[in-house]
């Protein structure tokens, strides 16, 4: 174990005397960095030899092949020599010889999967990370000037320190700037560490919290004045970092709060019209819901078949299942309307257990269709990812839903208020008997609302699938929060339902900081029952001039 | 007919009737399975009857045990635990089954312990569990928490990762997996605040709960990721996951969106499997870390032909309900498999289906040779086997990273670390 610690300290060193020849070394032949890899990659000479001489080199090749490593697409197969082993490169088309670049001809039959150990491929990931300082894409520039200041190592340190001068982007600049910072908390001299303590402090970088800390602990014992002094400012860096994280707590609650919001919102909005107008009980929303999210696992099987699972037109299967999730289940929707519901506008408790019974019998279907276990769904490329913006992260599907919300809110809005359709359905829904005494072809009302509803389920479902299960009975999970919303936003109200939805959301995320999830859920669950006991009507109680209500 | 052959004509058929007559009562030996085939838990624990009624075809096939071929009665448990024990109560009365194989969670092996003890039976549980238990009527083939969370922990902070993050859903095994590790970190001089999650305190002060918890079936981690992210801000951290379920999907899919990778931050689970794995997004999971008693990936002959004969033995199988397409094997099936042998080879050794006399046998050590190593029974009724930490790959498989060799199980750790 020693023995291998040491081995790996002096490939270390090797490794950052090779970086720093990074800028004569450039100019080597690509052919020499591939045969290197191929050593590497077949076992041939040891580990810490080939990694030295590998580090020599600043060629990019390095990057793609050690990616491609990490990903299982670098294989291994007997050379034409005894003894002798290639290594290559899969592509989608074929098999690349790593050694020449070349395509390569070998039986693919022979050719078996080859990976880098976790050890080999953090020493390769640190390789890489020298190399991205001088990448062109700038934050990729940044993050590995973080990643190796996070390394605390001195030899880094000279590294970054000469590269900073060359940084004119203004935020890769002050990467580079923080990066020295956190390695001389370890590194620097008295004054140099206080400087950084400064930086760090104004900077108020949370990265930097840990190894704050850490340099902390090494003064609390010390009598000195400088000792004394770098105490005091590492309380005051670390203060910063504290009310820093606070602000960004904050407002990553109020940006959850608004994400988690719109999730309910849109997975109840169908609900707030086929129970909230309609006045079904519809046990069965959430199977619709359930079909919308299995629609987009089709469409996404579709496209990986017909395009590829790497190419562009993959990619868009997302935007094309939207559309198609919303049409499946409003046709569903029309299909349930036509058979079962409309014998049941004036019997609203037994439209309770018939759709409770049609959601079982869907689920079934659906198990029976697809399997009992839950179905995987890819998210496309454009909707993974996050951005910081100033500290809060803010993930690409969760802005997405937060749009999507407004759309269908807006949608839903303009329909039932500017357009003659919407004004038909309103009245058919305050009273069937009348609306259709005045010519309003009430049935095809009827069908159409209930459709709409189901689709804008379909819709939650086709969302829901980029952030969650998909799988038979994934609607149970969805139901009680809808109706909740639906009952807290009073019954009939659309406006209303985005109301409660958004105000559920930011209180759960408030509490569960706080709470835990556990405690926080049973909280905001007593905090409704409490609500409805106050005002039975929910936040906006619809008035009607009819003697039920 | 004179009167020899009359002699041994009437020998031989009387012969050939009792010997008939002997095999309806018995040239078999029945033996219980206690699965839920419906509800919640049946996608996992269908999986365990699938293995155990090939393990039983395979020994009656190579001749039964002590010449008795083994009859299963298969009974549902429906993920309804008062039901475990009633069916455990009708296998052991009714049937009168030799021994039991069955349950997967913890609160439906808690529901049939003292069933089991009541009418002295024999049962065999296989799925990882918290320990702080030790029946003498159950045998855990089960990863205890020393075969599976501390050798992770070990791994990791071998790895050079200073600070831990647990997560799990809320009941007995995340709970007392998480105390028995929080106790066990600090063991290993690593300071409370490195370990991050939050700790409940009883009035007295004493840690009652370590780690964050979640519901079952949750489906909201903004929260616990962006903390998480807030917490492995610095480096060197790992996610101790032992959220169970479905809820994994949503925690993967927000882990990697707020652009956590197995790089900065690996994530080490302890309910995910291969067979978990079938409608998990793998892709999400890459680089991520399992710690089992067994990977299906194990490169030796004993498992290729253990794969090899469960793929044949499936295609052939006329048992209705079985999945054919895509199966995997993973931890609990194969020790579901080796339970059954280890019962056959006490029971050989015993030379009685008797439950006291096969549970002295198996009390004096019995070992096995089965796909994941050498597996010997000990005296505190759990087992002594090697422990392999694993990586997620791209098609669900787990590449082996660390083997730790024949470890002993310990069920109690509580308050054992100082």
């Amino acid at each position: 174990m020693i023995a291998l610690r040491t081995l790996l300290l002096t490939f270390l060193v090797v490794l950052v005397s090779g970086s720093r020849s990074f800028a004569q070394a450039t100019e080597a032949p690509t052919d020499d960095v591939r045969s290197v890899l191929t050593d590497l990659i077949t076992g041939n000479g040891t580990e810490e030899d080939n990694l030295a001489r590998l580090s020599e080199f600043g060629d990019p090749v390095i990057k793609d092949i050690v990616e491609a490593w990490r990903v299982g697409k670098v294989f291994v197969s007997p050379g034409t020599e005894p003894d002798t082993q290639v290594a290559l490169l899969k592509t989608d088309d074929g098999f690349v010889n790593i050694a020449n670049g070349q395509a390569w001809q070998g039986d693919p039959s022979v050719a078996s999967v080859n990976r880098a150990s976790r050890g080999l491929r953090k020493q390769l990931s640190r390789l890489v990370d020298v190399l991205d300082l001088a990448s062109p894409d700038l934050s990729k520039r940044a993050d590995s000037a973080m990643k190796l200041g996070s390394g605390q190592s001195p030899d880094f340190l000279a590294e970054l320190q000469t590269r900073l001068p060359k940084q004119t982007d203004r935020k890769t600049r002050r990467a580079f700037e923080e990066a020295i910072a956190i390695s001389q908390l370890a590194n620097g001299s008295t004054a140099e560490k206080i400087a950084s303590l400064e930086l760090l402090g104004e900077r108020h970088l949370i990265a930097a919290r840990d190894f704050i800390k850490r340099m902390r602990e090494g003064y609390t014992t010390d009598e000195t004045p400088d000792g004394q002094l770098i105490l005091v400012k590492a309380d005051a860096a670390l203060a910063s970092i504290a009310s820093f994280e606070k602000k960004v707590e904050f407002y990553g609650t109020l940006f959850r709060g608004l994400s988690l919001g719109s999730v309910l919102l849109i997975v109840a909005y169908g609900l707030a019209i086929t129970f909230g107008l309609m006045g079904v009980i519809n046990m069965a929303h959430g199977e619709f819901i359930a079909i919308g999210a299995y629609t987009v696992y089709v469409v996404q099987n579709f496209f990986a078949a017909h395009f590829g699972e790497a190419s562009s037109g993959y990619e868009s299967y997302f935007l094309v299942s939207l559309p198609l999730a919303f049409l499946v289940a409003a046709f569903f929707g029309a299909v349930l309307e036509r058979t079962v519901i409309r014998f049941l506008y004036k019997r609203p408790l037994e439209s309770l257990l018939a759709t409770w019974g049609i959601s079982m019998i869907i689920q079934q279907a659906l198990r029976l269709k697809f399997g009992a276990a839950n179905v995987s769904v890819a998210s496309p490329q454009w909707l993974s990812g996050s951005f910081d913006a100033n500290g809060v992260t803010m993930t690409y599907n969760r802005i997405f839903v937060i749009i999507f919300a407004l759309v269908v809110v807006l949608f839903t809005w303009l329909l039932l208020r500017r357009t003659r359709i919407g004004l038909h359905m309103r009245a058919t829904m305050q009273n069937r008997a009348m609306a259709s005494g005045l010519g309003i072809p009430a049935n095809r009302i009827n069908v159409f609302t209930f459709a709409f509803g189901s689709g804008l389920a379909g819709l939650a479902g086709a969302f829901l699938s980029q952030i969650g299960n998909v799988g038979p009975s994934m609607g149970q999970a969805y139901i009680v929060d809808s109706f909740m919303v639906v009952v807290i936003g009073g019954v009939g109200n659309l406006f209303g339902a985005a109301v409660s939805s958004l105000g559920i959301g930011m209180i759960d995320q408030s509490l569960q900081p706080i709470l835990g999830p556990v405690m926080g859920k049973i909280t905001v669950l007593i905090g409704i029952i409490l609500f409805l006991q106050w005002r039975p009507g929910g936040l906006f109680p619809s008035r009607s001039r009819s003697l039920d209500d | 007919m004179n009167r020899k052959q009359f002699l041994t004509s009437t020998l031989a058929a009387t012969s050939l009737a009792l010997v008939s007559a002997a095999h309806a009562a018995d040239d078999t030996v029945k033996v219980g399975v206690l699965h839920s085939l419906s509800g919640t838990m049946a996608i996992s624990e269908t999986s365990l009857r699938d293995i155990l009624l090939f393990t039983f075809d395979e020994i009656n096939a190579a001749g039964g045990v002590m010449g008795k071929k083994i009859e299963p009665v298969v009974v549902d448990g429906a993920s309804d635990w008062p039901l475990f024990a009633e069916k455990a109560e009708q296998l052991l009365v009714q049937d009168k089954v030799a021994v039991t194989f069955g349950c997967w969670t913890s609160v439906s092996r808690k529901s049939v312990l003292p069933v089991f003890e009541k009418y002295n039976g024999m049962l065999f549980y296989p799925v990882q569990y918290e320990g702080e238990e030790m029946s003498k009527n159950i045998f855990y083939t089960a990863e205890a928490v020393n075969q599976q969370a501390i050798p992770a922990v070990d791994y990791m902070l071998e790895e050079g990762i200073k600070k831990f993050y647990l997560v799990g859903t809320d009941y007995v095994y995340p709970q007392t997996t998480n105390l028995i590790l929080f106790e066990y970190l600090q063991s290993k001089g690593v300071p409370v605040e490195n370990i991050g999650g939050g700790l409940r305190k009883d009035s007295d002060g004493n840690v009652i709960s370590a780690g964050k918890y979640v519901p079952f079936s949750h489906t909201d981690f903004q929260q616990i990721v962006s903390e998480i992210k807030s917490f492995a801000a610095s480096g060197d951290a790992c996610v101790i996951n032992t959220i169970n379920g479905d809820s994994n999907v949503p925690f993967f899919k927000e882990f990697a969106a707020a652009g956590l990778t197995s790089e900065d931050c690996p994530v080490v689970s302890f309910s995910i499997s291969e067979d978990e794995f079938r409608s998990l997004p793998a892709k999400d999971l890459v680089g991520h870390l399992g710690c089992w008693n067994y990977f299906m990936s194990i490169d030796s002959p004993a498992n290729k032909k253990f794969i090899g004969d469960f793929m044949a033995w499936l295609k052939t199988t006329d048992v209705p309900g079985i999945v054919k397409e895509n199966r995997v094997t993973c931890s609990p099936m194969v020790l579901s498999y080796d339970g059954v042998y280890l019962w056959k080879a006490a029971v050989e050794k015993a030379g009685s289906f008797d439950v006291d006399k096969v549970r002295e046998a198996l009390e004096s050590g019995i070992t096995f040779e089965g796909p994941n190593g050498k597996i010997t029974s000990m005296k505190n009724h759990h087992f002594i086997k090697n422990v392999y930490i694993g990586e997620t790959l791209e098609d669900g498989q787990f590449q082996i990273i660390k083997t730790f060799d024949q470890v002993p199980a310990e069920p109690f750790l509580k308050g054992t670390f100082e």
